[in-house]
């Protein structure tokens, strides 16, 4: 399976950039914990469900900001070190090169989320009694696969351009707007509520409510309903990835904007 | 020759660029970089590109490579279509770009190997032992395991040679090997490179530097303006030259219009003047050296001239004669 | 003495006409009337909604919508100027440029200035999404105190992006400086809500940075107040402001020295 190798390789060569460099702990982890801690301080003063709310959705944030960073800047880089081209000719996809270091970036998402957690438990006394742990558990890692699969769908886009900080930079927001994770999508206008239904973690933060919060009344859909959309979704993202990266690759060598940066 | 022996085989290629300029609707600008060239490189074959810079010689060599696509024309590479099936051409290539950048610097030079092995399928069984046979061979091992942002520019240059035969290619493609390189790190790459040649490897090769292209290469195509403008063995190129001498010109203070003159009078080809620190040296490729020497000299008279030589026509004199004479 | 000042202004003029160039060249037009109009919207509507979600008085919109509108600026501003340095890096040039004997306050402060005219672009059609997306009311605004704190803001946002710039140059990327701020600046300076509600230890922070009396002032004339009422604020703005300059300044002069020492100014 040279996909196989292909993964495996480019996850521990993110490993080992990231051991080498860990300054990138910071756009990773803190900064999406600065933001979880402003919406934890308006949330401050509400009572039960409101900071267990808030919390599960500063994971996703965190999780989000650090999938979306990651897969912006692993292109990037390569531009950036000079690499691309010599990555390009090889005769693994680079598809799965960058798969393989989302993955990794994915779990340092998980450490993201939970610091999260743990922060919210010992600064703000969120009561985080969790309503199924375990059903908490697995609707987490589904949410954080399918926001990599969100990722690597963006990623496509960074073949082609310079300007990753303005593209990370501009899809941060989006999303957490978008996927309605600090508060109900109910409140956005309801022609955005499409667009919304699209994105595969607005469902994932649906399930992991569910699991966490007793009694929650959310959609229609409950948390294996949730769960499934959710798992479509991101398949769907993956499979539109995977054309994706093949017409960018064929259209960078068109236009030589593999060389250019 | 048999066709199984035709390794590369480029055919009427063509490469334009579009650039856009301006702000707001940008303007299409088209820039003609590789101009319907045509060759074949021959198995085991040291096939060099020459040319002066923005002749098209990289862009001819990211095509073959996979990286860029042709305009028009085709390339096909061990008999696979670099357009069609660029996964294929790309298993049984090498390439080594110059310059110093291309590696991954904030890890080790061991760590750069294993990945592009990885990423190139090496058989898990043999990627260590290959990894360390090329660190050995590029002389690299006792620093295999440093960063290579602590490298000099020779150190990496040696592994960019060892990253691009890691994935033991028939074909390798080398982009001004040795460009940056001191004259020791430089023999040193041509000396590895002439080891592959003999052990059966095609290699094709582009080069600023004539003696370079003289002492390697089995044929040379000379490329100017995104043309093939001559193709031959380095002996071959030189006859070009035969019925010509040069003289050469040694002194002080000559100025760029004097050359012009020289270059216009009857009789002379071309001329090209390289500017020392201290002196300049004048090759004014003639037909006829006796009768011609009188007139040069007098068109520098006044200037200080330190000596006056006349000498057999070697690659440089042809190359210029080609790149910059009317050829 | 009068040449120094006029080399210092050409190594100015020269720098900022640069700095434009070389913005178009790298990043698209598109790009950056996609970064002038839609950077902002999101912010402004993420806060907005979680507010609405919390509490549901148009007060707290508002204020929410205003101070996001406001911390905009820090966006260009920081970011941009953190490029500067680090964009040189990346292109390998910041080496050739800090050869040159060329003063670097003015040629880094020329760089940033056209920021400074993209600032208060951004931050105006922020204020446009706060007015006709989210309801806020401008009827009684103080253009004029309005413009002053938001030109004025503009100023002290680079100023304090050229102090970040100057760690940057030690460091290996500056843009994640630049993010750090930025994200600090929407916890601790006002922007979705008092700096009195913060925990106790990060109030101090707050009260460090330009934009906290930024978004004060800014609230203000937007309820009418004009510029007699808010010169304290407008002040504390731009004494930071020259405060962070000064700092910065100190740090590049020794971090040119460190890296030199060091040998980091070509890494990243």
């Amino acid at each position: 399976m040279p996909k196989l190798r292909a993964i495996a390789a480019s996850f521990r060569h993110q490993y080992l950039h990231f051991l080498a460099d860990p300054q990138w702990l910071i756009p990773n982890v803190i900064l999406p914990f600065m933001i979880t801690m402003v919406v934890l301080i308006m949330f401050q003063g509400q009572q039960g469900n409101f900071a267990l709310y808030a919390v599960l959705g500063g994971g996703m944030m965190g999780m989000w900001g650090n999938t979306l960073y990651a897969s912006g800047w692993s292109i990037q880089f390569d531009r950036w070190n000079g690499t691309l081209e010599e990555v390009l000719a090889t005769p693994s996809g680079l598809i799965w090169i960058i798969a393989g270091r989302s993955i990794w970036n994915a779990l340092v998402g998980i450490f993201n989320g939970l610091f999260i957690l743990v922060i919210a438990i010992v600064f703000f006394n969120a009561d985080l009694s969790m309503y199924d742990p375990v059903l908490f558990l697995l609707a987490f890692l589904a949410t954080l696969l399918s926001l990599s699969a969100l990722g690597l769908l963006f990623s496509s886009a960074f073949v082609l351009t310079r300007q990753a900080g303005v593209l990370t930079n501009g899809l941060e927001y989006p999303i957490y707007v978008g996927t309605g994770c600090m508060f109900p999508i109910a409140l956005l206008p309801w022609w955005t509520n499409v667009l919304s239904y699209s994105l595969g973690p607005t469902w994932g933060i649906e399930s992991i409510r569910y699991a966490a919060i007793g009694g929650y009344e959310g959609f229609a859909t409950g948390y294996w309903g949730s769960m499934a959309i959710m798992a479509i979704i991101s398949l769907t993202y993956v499979a539109i990835a995977i054309y994706l990266f093949r017409v960018v690759e064929m259209k960078a060598r068109v236009n030589a904007s593999f060389v250019r940066y | 020759m048999v066709s199984d022996d035709i390794v590369i085989e480029v055919k009427d290629l063509v490469r334009i660029y579009k650039t856009g300029e301006g702000l707001l609707r940008r303007k299409k600008k088209e820039t003609l970089a590789v101009d319907n060239i045509s060759f074949q490189v021959n198995k085991g074959e040291l096939f060099g590109m020459l040319g002066p810079n923005g002749a098209g010689k990289t862009t001819t060599i990211k095509m073959m490579t996979t990286l860029l696509l042709p305009t028009s024309g085709t390339v096909s590479v061990m008999g696979y279509d670099v357009a069609k099936d660029p996964y294929e051409v790309r298993k049984h290539i090498g390439l080594v770009l110059g310059g110093e950048k291309g590696l991954y610097y904030r890890i080790t030079a061991r760590q750069n190997l294993r990945y592009f092995a990885d990423l190139y399928g090496v058989p898990l069984s043999e990627r260590d032992k290959r990894v360390d046979e090329l660190l050995k061979r590029v002389d690299l091992m006792d620093r295999a395991d440093e960063r290579v942002e602590d490298y000099s520019r020779g150190m990496k240059q040696r592994l960019h040679l060892a990253k691009g035969l890691i994935n033991d290619p028939e074909v390798i493609f080398m982009d001004e090997p040795t460009i940056g390189l001191d004259p020791q790190a430089a023999r040193d790459a041509r000396k590895m490179i002439k080891e592959l040649v003999d052990g059966g490897k095609t290699l094709l090769l582009t080069t600023h530097y004539m003696y370079e292209a003289d002492e390697l290469c089995d044929r040379i195509a000379v490329v100017n303006k995104g043309k093939v403008v001559a193709l031959d063995t380095p002996r071959g190129l030189k006859s070009l030259m035969k019925d010509m001498s040069i003289i050469e010109v040694e002194g002080f203070g000559i100025a760029d219009k004097e050359i012009e003159v020289i270059r216009s009078l009857p009789g002379v080809r071309t001329v090209s003047a390289t500017l020392g620190e201290e002196k300049q040296v004048l090759r004014v490729q003639v037909a006829d050296a006796a009768e011609m020497l009188n007139p040069v000299t007098h068109v520098l008279e006044g200037r200080k001239i330190i000596g006056v030589r006349v000498k057999e026509p070697t690659l440089e004199d042809a190359y210029l004669w080609l790149v910059e004479g009317n050829a | 003495m009068f040449q120094t000042v006029t080399q210092a202004g050409r190594v100015f003029w020269s720098s900022a006409v640069l700095a434009k160039r070389a913005l178009f060249a790298w990043l698209n037009p598109g790009l950056w009337i996609m970064q002038l109009f839609f950077m902002s919207v999101f912010q402004i509507a993420f806060f907005v909604y979680v507010v609405r979600y919390v509490q549901g008085s148009e007060a707290t919109v508002a204020y929410v919508a205003i101070g996001n509108a406001i911390s905009s600026i820090a966006y260009v501003t920081v970011f941009s100027v953190c490029n500067i340095t680090g964009e040189e890096k990346q292109q390998g040039t910041l080496q050739p440029v800090l050869v040159t004997p060329a003063n670097r306050l003015a040629m880094f402060t020329g760089r940033a200035m056209f920021q400074v005219v993209n600032g208060i672009a951004t931050v105006f059609i922020a204020l446009g999404y706060a007015a006709f997306l989210f309801g806020v009311n401008f009827g009684n605004t103080d253009w004029i105190a309005l413009t002053v704190v938001i030109t004025l803001t503009a100023f002290t946002m680079t100023l304090f992006g050229l102090m970040l710039s100057s760690v940057g140059l030690y460091l290996r990327t500056s843009m994640v400086l630049a993010n750090i701020f930025l994200f600090l600046g929407l916890l601790v300076s006002g922007v979705n809500f008092p700096v009195t509600q913060l925990p106790g230890w990060l109030q101090p922070i707050g009260y460090a940075m330009p934009l906290t009396y930024a978004t004060d002032a800014a609230r203000m004339a937007v309820d009418g107040a004009g510029l007699s009422e808010m010169g304290g604020l407008l002040f504390n703005n731009a004494i930071l402001g020259l405060a962070w300059l000064l700092v910065g300044y100190i740090i590049f002069r020794v971090f040119e020295n460190l890296s030199r020492r060091l040998g980091t100014m070509e890494k990243y």
